[in-house]
């Protein structure tokens, strides 16, 4: 067994430290507490923690400098929380180099959700496949297939690269820059209405109820999703 | 008299304008210049009282115009000979001035005062239910899981109303300011949808909800944030006002150059004045309200779809009520996207 890890929370608000530090408890973490970033720093050199969670709203200062600086010195997942309103800030933290984010008010559930795929992420328990299956979508790298429910199903050449790089970046959140950058290319980072539409035509084909979408989900002003909770490599 | 409303102002200060010019040319003699002069006044204070700046600047000019064109000589001419007169006229100007900003400031402190009043209240009652229904699980004899339960969702559905009401403020501040905070991108309205319904997720009633969009819908230029509170609202209004069982369904289709939202709710019908006048800011007040919330979120709805340039509407159909919204469609997305699929 493994020792418990280690979880940074870098939050100014007691009662929020205190909530997600009894509730990550309960989860079997171990955690620090540091108000602000000057004792983070600290807390980061002596403790090397696991995973951090980082508050954008610290009252001493910028929390992308921070993840930055952590960045160059430690490979570490972070996690920032965020306050509504400031999907500028979160972008500019994901780009920054933190791995997810979550928005206050968030649920515990939500919060312990992005820590483990982080965690897997980090760990690299995503060895290189050809055939992924996620729910009822089985997709063929190597044979350019997508089926669901084993049934075959026909997508154009972007749309398989749409949701190849998604089932390749599950569970993590993706800005839409990036998404465009990576799929349409270079230059291509403020089409969103490429995006858009071929989220809605992708959607059409792979989910099952398209106002209730379960595989893509939108992260408003931020980027996409794409959740699969099971995934089997074969 | 939709069409007249609007213009109230005008209409009022040319019935004076008329009254006073009918006086002042019948008593011309026994009142002398100087009273004259004052009695144009009054038309200028009473419309001042009102606090637009703009039917006061259009009445003080007509005002003088009239006054100097019957009363200052040379009469019937707007040629002015004293130049003193022309220190009348701005202090004609000045005292509209002032009595239509003070009024105006005394109109935003009641607005204000309204405001904080439903606001308090409106954050008052889910906080109450929060902070009882936590004091009864911190009791030790609360043994019952059941009982924990329900305690539990009552403590989550009213933080999530707070949570709500907290998010309509936050965005009708941000409407209050100007149309430059509009952040406007291309919006699909199924993500749009997904998005809003997923503040239902826990709502027992959320199964009730029928969606159906136009599957050739295209994309929207709007503020795709904005829209999904309106959607949010939409959807929060047709749950509160409906029974459990009863149908919710909301409907986005795309008709030429415009864009229809419908949502409809099985209920009873609602009252021909309240139809119009629930949009209206902190409506519900009036009505002490039987059901939780507050009036801003239609309020808000309507603000959203005029930031638009939208229009909403609210009528009765059979078996219940339908809110319908039209955006018309300004901007097309690059046509051909689709060929190259």
């Amino acid at each position: 067994m493994k020792a418990q890890e280690l979880i940074l929370i870098i939050e100014d608000d007691q009662a929020i430290s205190k909530m997600l530090s009894l509730s990550l408890h309960q989860h079997g973490f171990k955690t620090l507490l540091a108000a602000d970033i000057k004792s983070a720093v600290r807390l980061i050199h002596t403790n090397s923690p696991d995973l951090i969670i980082l508050d954008l709203g610290l009252p001493d200062g910028d929390g992308k400098g921070l993840i930055k600086k952590v960045r160059a010195e430690l490979s570490v997942p972070i996690i920032v929380v965020s306050a509504r309103h400031e999907e500028k800030e979160v972008i500019a933290s994901l780009d920054a180099g933190a791995d997810d984010y979550v928005m206050k008010p968030f649920s515990i559930d939500e919060l312990l959700a992005r820590v483990r795929s982080a965690q897997r992420r980090f760990l690299g328990l995503q060895p290189n496949v050809n055939v992924i299956l996620c729910h009822e979508i089985t997709l063929d790298i190597e044979h350019h297939l997508v089926a669901k429910k084993g049934e075959p199903l026909k997508l154009t050449p972007t749309e398989f690269n749409l949701l190849k790089y998604f089932i390749l970046h599950r569970n993590q959140v993706l800005p839409y820059s990036r998404i465009l950058k990576e799929i349409w290319g270079v230059g291509y980072q403020n089409e969103m209405q490429y995006l858009r539409t071929y989220i809605n035509t992708l959607r059409k084909k792979i989910e099952t109820d398209v106002a209730r979408p379960t595989y893509i989900h939108t992260e408003m002003g931020i980027g996409y999703r794409f959740t699969c909770d099971i995934a089997y490599q074969e | 008299m939709n069409l007249i409303y609007p213009y109230r102002h005008y209409m009022v200060s040319i019935l004076l304008i008329i009254l006073i010019t009918i006086v002042s040319q019948v008593f011309k003699l026994q009142l002398g210049l100087i009273n004259i002069a004052l009695i144009h006044l009054i038309p200028v204070i009473v419309i001042a009282l009102h606090g637009n700046m703009k039917s006061t600047f259009m009445v003080t000019l007509s005002t003088v115009l009239i006054f100097d064109l019957l009363h200052v000589p040379p009469e019937k001419s707007f040629d002015v000979h004293d130049l003193s007169y022309i220190w009348s006229f701005i202090i004609f100007f000045i005292v509209g001035y002032t009595i239509s900003s003070q009024a105006k400031r005394i109109q935003t402190n009641a607005i204000k005062e309204i405001f904080l009043n439903t606001l308090s209240h409106d954050l008052k009652t889910p906080l109450s239910s929060i902070l009882g229904n936590a004091s009864l699980l911190l009791q030790e004899k609360m043994n019952d899981p059941h009982v924990r339960r329900e305690v539990l969702i009552q403590i989550n559905d009213s933080s999530q109303r707070m949570n709500r009401l907290v998010a309509n403020l936050l965005d009708s501040a941000r409407l209050q300011d100007t149309q430059s905070a509009l952040r406007k991108e291309w919006c699909d309205f199924e993500d749009i949808v997904g998005v809003a319904l997923q503040e239902f997720r826990y709502n027992p009633k959320q199964s009730q909800i029928e969606i159906t969009i136009d599957p050739e819908l295209r994309l929207f230029w709007g503020d795709c944030a904005l829209l999904v509170r309106l959607i949010v609202n939409l959807i929060d209004n047709a749950l509160k006002y409906t029974d459990e069982g009863k149908a919710i369904r909301l409907t986005i289709t795309e008709t030429g150059k415009k864009i229809k939202v419908l949502c409809f709710n099985e209920s009873y019908p609602i009252k021909k004045a309240d139809l119009k006048n629930m949009f209206d800011r902190f409506y519900r007040l009036e009505h002490s309200a039987d059901i939780r919330g507050s009036g801003i979120g239609l309020s808000i709805c309507r603000d959203i779809v005029s930031a638009h340039n939208g229009e909403i509407e609210a009528y009765n159909v059979q078996k219940g009520v339908c809110f319908e919204i039209t955006f018309p469609v300004a901007k097309s997305p690059v046509s051909g996207l689709k060929d190259l699929l």
